[in-house]
């Protein structure tokens, strides 16, 4: 943390505001330039010295592709661009990924919401970003584009893996995220999003937990865990996953579950929080989930 | 017939604050907002070290950066001191005491040369052993802070009366406990800020939120090497103060050195960082408590001993105990009682004034300990309290007259309407059940100062009052205004006394060039000294006009009224003569023309403490009793406020907007500082110098009020009126505390009840051989 003293003001030398997806990733080109969308996150980092833009600050913010939610029968498409109040005052999204909807609602406040976009979310690479969560849970996929010679290519990434440390991912300098897709779950499944604090606004996860799974019989499959803020980067609770797959949901198995979580994470104690109380926290967020299902 | 003009009641109305037009569109003009032609702004240097020797300051650099005007170190000061003892030099130029300490200030064209010349400055330390706790102070041979108290202490107070081993004797209970409250601080929503002006002939003017204008000059005066009637302090509008600018700080002798250096305007302002790590917090208390009781829960005695991590230098924090002094003695009736402070340096920050002073740490110690002190007698919260509750016109062990207080009132009213008693029964029986939520109800009281507090030589306000002819009013106060709608109510009873509508009077109250002398804002004063002494400036205007009105009317003065705007026959209404035609009468009235003028000096019926803390230093006393009921998820630790019941013996309600408003924000920040605010302070730095990590209570979370008042008719109070701003954040964070304990059974000593402190609490309770790591 370090004093104003110590900033420099904003310094880049060209400003490009991309109005396509193309044009956007022409100005990438060469690697030089910083993203800017929401710049919720961004501007104060800035401010405080921890980022420092590039040469070219490339503004997507009226490339009105980005923008876009499309959902088709099994494929739901969120345009980097999506805000989390697009999210929140979206008909559909809520039935699709409830845990997406809730993080969505839970993220910082009414005013970063309007302006915080889900694929600078994932860019900003933080241990504690809120909408990452179910979206891993859904094994959601990272879109990438690149200028290549002339055309735009474009990779997917799977979330699970497409951050590398704080702040840091698989995206190269001159990739733009251009969206986030998943495939919503058949059937009847659980998806749930828990956050830490008591503030219902303005609110930095000390641990964030979320979980999706499909249930039958009392039994969940496909079972994905993630958690915010227990490691440097988006946790997928692996083990704690394989000890949940296929097995009937009763008291004894919460226990070795909650067991297993408590030993397969290993948060740091910080301002927010102590590494015991993140543990507990977690620890309490999958005991609420699992106990709800059995 | 003439018209009839009915009285009309503007004091107990419902009256919007005077400034909040221009607030609620925008309009208001801060200080921060400022901008004076050829003005520069400035920036201070600090140190990033928390004990060391200053070697060597190296300004060169900076100074030869282009655009930097002025560089100043201790070197260019004068030697002067401030803050209560004067142990806090402006400029730091031989050894730092604490983080952030000042070494060297830059005044430039910009912020941002100013930021690119700070980082041209060089020092050199030799680090020196740091001290951070009051037991490590205290140690022989621990590291000396300030050379002239080798002893690291910087203030101290004893107290006691009657006889502590007499009511050991008398006691069948005696209950001890240990009581640590943490760092916490205003959170003003405008960061300080100043503009220094020196004129050509050398006299200064400082644009300052300062909330003691008046006093500050002689406290600036010394650190400038001027004479203190060459300051003019001017007051635009605040972001808040809340006791935070009730010193002097290093920033505004710096600005004024600068101005004086650069000849120009100089503006400083700190950033939202610089605020949480270099503004004074509220003082940190750790106390200690031994209280007895008979087997009926009566009082026999009280011995409390504190101590006052000081930090590197002392501001008003260390004279906090004047305050926590009375709660812990005169709060309840207990007949032997005994109290001592010591104010440790550290090499942490230190504290000033916070609203409510030291009474917040006080009430926190007392209320919780009641409590505990209940559940030994086997007594229910209310009638422990209801039983040694103080009565009114009783004498303080310090001397004090309560008056016409009512604490049995408040105790009274706060449990019969919050179902207390019921509720309270209930929640105990939970407590082993199993349930993840949890539900408690809790109650605290407190006394506080209401009608000022005689800690200068004078506790008084001034007042000038003039009428033009178009019988509009000034009043020229001393009382500053930094957002707690002491404008208003002055006008409220101005205009009461005059008969003339709300909005034709304006006050000035924010220039020591205009206003007539007072002592500050502070000790909840305001609307009890200032209002007395408009009010009696008001009379005498009255008198004028209605004197002048009698040679006019044929009716004696006693048998007129003024009313919206009027002369009036007191008995049925009946126009005599429009006041501004009256007023110009006077005026334009050949050789014995005049102006209808008033000035005032109030002067409180009180005594300053003598050396042995005894006096009557307020002229009224007031209770406050809230009952808070909460949810504990004993799981996350996560407590929620479901209601509040406040309950508060005002005097007699002047403006109901204001009060409630006060009452709120009151409430907002004791509940910040009960459960969430935390400054955490690891070896002398600030650890979360952010909002982002320094929590304050958002419009969300607040919980309904519940409020009724009392209204005592305080003697001696303008219209009766009390001072009523700082019981509110006195009372409630107890009040939560002890609603904890009543829904879990657990007892949490040390605010705040973070979710963190208290899911451990309750983990280490059901897990006793699982502790928490």
């Amino acid at each position: 943390m370090t004093l104003p003293q110590n900033q420099s003001p904003a310094e880049f030398e060209y400003y490009v505001n991309a109005t396509s997806i193309e044009e956007a990733c022409r100005a990438l080109g060469d690697g030089v330039g910083t993203i800017l969308a929401g710049g919720s996150d961004l501007w104060v980092q800035k401010d405080e010295g921890v980022k420092i833009f590039g040469p070219r600050l490339i503004n997507i913010s009226r490339v009105d592709e980005l923008a876009e939610i499309s959902i088709g029968n099994d494929h739901v498409r969120l345009g980097a661009r999506v805000t989390m109040t697009d999210i929140l005052n979206h008909g559909e999204l809520g039935n699709i990924a409830p845990g997406l909807l809730e993080a969505a609602n839970r993220f910082a406040s009414p005013q970063i919401r309007n302006v915080a976009t889900v694929g600078g979310n994932f860019a900003n690479a933080s241990p504690a970003a809120d909408s990452v969560i179910p979206l891993i849970c859904l094994d959601a996929e990272i879109e990438l584009a690149r200028l290549d010679g002339n055309a735009v290519a474009i990779r997917s990434i799977p979330s699970a893996d497409f951050f590398t440390g704080p702040g840091k991912t698989v995206r190269t300098d001159d990739e733009l995220i251009t969206a986030i897709s998943f495939k919503p779950r058949d059937g009847k499944s659980l998806a749930r999003f828990f956050k830490s604090g008591p503030r219902p606004a303005l609110e930095i996860s000390i641990v964030s937990l979320g979980i999706a799974a499909d249930i039958l019989d009392g039994k969940l499959s496909n079972v994905r865990i993630a958690l915010g803020a227990v490691a440097p980067i988006p946790f997928r609770a692996r083990k704690t996953e394989a000890l949940i797959e296929g097995q009937k949901i009763d008291d004894k198995l919460i226990h070795a579950a909650l067991e297993c979580l408590v030993s397969e994470i290993s948060p740091i104690g910080d301002v927010r929080g102590s590494k015991w109380y993140r543990q507990h926290l977690a620890r309490t967020y999958l005991q609420e989930a699992l106990t709800d299902v059995a | 017939m003439n018209k009839i003009i009915e009285k009309e009641e503007i004091v107990g109305a419902r009256i919007a604050k005077l400034d909040a037009p221009e607030k609620v569109t925008g309009r208001t003009r801060y200080i921060n907002d400022m901008v004076l032609p050829r003005m520069l702004y400035a920036k201070i240097f600090r140190t990033d070290r928390v004990h060391a020797k200053i070697l060597k300051i190296d300004v060169s650099k900076a100074e030869a950066l282009p655009g930097v005007h002025a560089v100043i170190t201790a070197a260019d000061t004068p030697d002067g001191k401030i803050g209560v003892i004067k142990d806090n030099p402006p400029l730091k130029g031989d050894k730092v005491r604490c983080i952030r300490d000042e070494l060297a200030a830059i005044a430039a064209d910009t912020e941002e040369i100013c930021d690119a010349a700070l980082r041209l400055v060089e020092v050199e330390y030799e680090d020196l052993e740091p001290v951070f706790t009051c037991e490590d102070a205290l140690k022989p041979g621990a590291p000396v802070i300030d050379e002239e108290r080798p002893d690291n202490i910087a203030m101290g107070q004893n107290f006691s009366h009657g006889d502590i081993s007499e009511g050991e004797k008398a006691s069948d209970h005696i209950v001890e406990g240990a009581y640590n409250v943490h760092y916490v601080t205003h959170c003003n929503m405008g960061t300080s800020c100043c503009i220094a002006d020196i004129s050509a002939s050398g006299k200064v003017t400082l644009y300052s939120q300062s909330q003691y204008p008046y006093i500050m000059k002689m406290d600036l005066a010394p650190a400038l090497d001027i004479h203190p009637g060459d300051l003019r302090i001017v007051q635009p509008p605040v972001g808040g103060a809340f006791g935070s600018k009730l010193d002097v700080y290093p920033n505004e002798p710096i600005c004024i050195l600068l101005a004086k250096k650069t000849r120009r305007p100089v503006k400083l302002t700190y950033s939202r960082e610089e605020e949480f790590i270099v503004s004074p917090t509220r003082q940190p208390v750790e106390f200690k408590i031994r209280a007895g009781m008979t087997s009926d829960g009566i009082f026999t005695f009280r011995e409390v001993d504190s101590f006052l991590n000081n930090g590197g230098y002392t501001s008003w924090g260390a004279t906090t105990p004047y305050v926590t002094m009375r709660t812990c003695t005169s709060h309840y009736v207990v007949p032997h009682v005994s109290y001592s402070a010591r104010a440790v340096y550290t090499n942490n920050p230190f504290a000033g004034s916070f609203r409510g002073y030291g009474n917040v740490q006080a009430t926190w110690c007392v209320e919780i300990h009641v409590d505990k002190m209940a559940e030994v007698a086997n007594l229910d919260p209310i009638e422990i309290r209801l039983r040694n509750a103080n009565e009114p016109n009783s004498i303080t062990p310090q001397g004090s007259d309560l008056g016409c207080i009512d604490l049995v009132g408040c105790i009274n009213i706060a449990a019969e309407k919050s179902g207390f008693l019921e509720k309270w029964k209930t929640n105990r029986a939970t407590w082993d059940d199993g349930e993840r939520y949890k539900r408690g109800i809790g109650i605290a009281t407190s006394l506080h100062n209401a009608g000022g507090a005689k800690i200068h030589k004078s506790d008084g306000c001034g007042t000038i009052l003039t009428m033009d002819d178009y019988a509009r009013v000034t009043v020229m106060t001393g009382a500053s205004d930094i957002g707690q709608g002491s404008d208003t109510v002055i006008a409220q009873i101005v205009a009461q006394e005059l008969g003339v509508p709300i909005r034709d009077i304006t006050i000035i109250n924010n220039d020591t060039a205009l206003g007539p002398w007072d002592v500050g804002v502070h000790a909840s004063r305001t609307t009890y000294i200032a209002g007395n002494s408009a009010k009696r400036a008001a009379i005498d205007a009255r008198g004028q006009l209605l004197s002048a009105a009698e040679k006019q009317s044929n009716v004696t003065a006693d048998l007129l009224d003024l009313r919206g705007g009027y002369v009036v026959q007191a008995d049925n209404g009946e126009v005599v003569i429009e006041i501004a035609k009256l007023l110009r009468q006077i005026h334009f009235a050949g050789e014995d023309s005049t102006l209808v003028m008033a000035t005032d000096y109030y002067e409180p019926p009180t005594e300053p403490e003598d050396k042995d803390h005894m006096g009557d230093m307020s002229a009224a006393y007031s209770h406050a009793a809230h009952v808070a009921e909460i949810v504990v998820d004993t799981l996350t630790g996560e407590i929620r406020i479901e209601k509040i019941w406040s309950v508060q013996d005002v005097g007699k309600i002047i403006n109901l907007n204001g009060l409630e408003g006060q009452i709120e924000g009151g409430i907002a920040m004791g509940i910040g500082f009960g459960l969430h605010e935390n400054m955490q302070i690891e070896e002398g730095i600030v650890k979360n110098p952010s909002f982002r990590d320094y929590h304050l209570v958002t419009a969300p979370e607040m919980p309904p009020i519940d409020m009724t008042f009392i209204e005592t008719d305080d003697h001696e109070g303008p219209e009766g009126a009390k001072g009523i701003a700082e019981l509110p954040t006195i009372v409630i964070a107890p009040a939560i505390g002890n609603a904890f304990f009543n829904a879990t059974g657990v007892w949490i000593d040390h605010p705040p009840l973070t979710p963190e402190k208290v899911a451990r609490a309750i983990w280490e309770r059901d897990n006793p051989n699982l502790a928490a790591e």
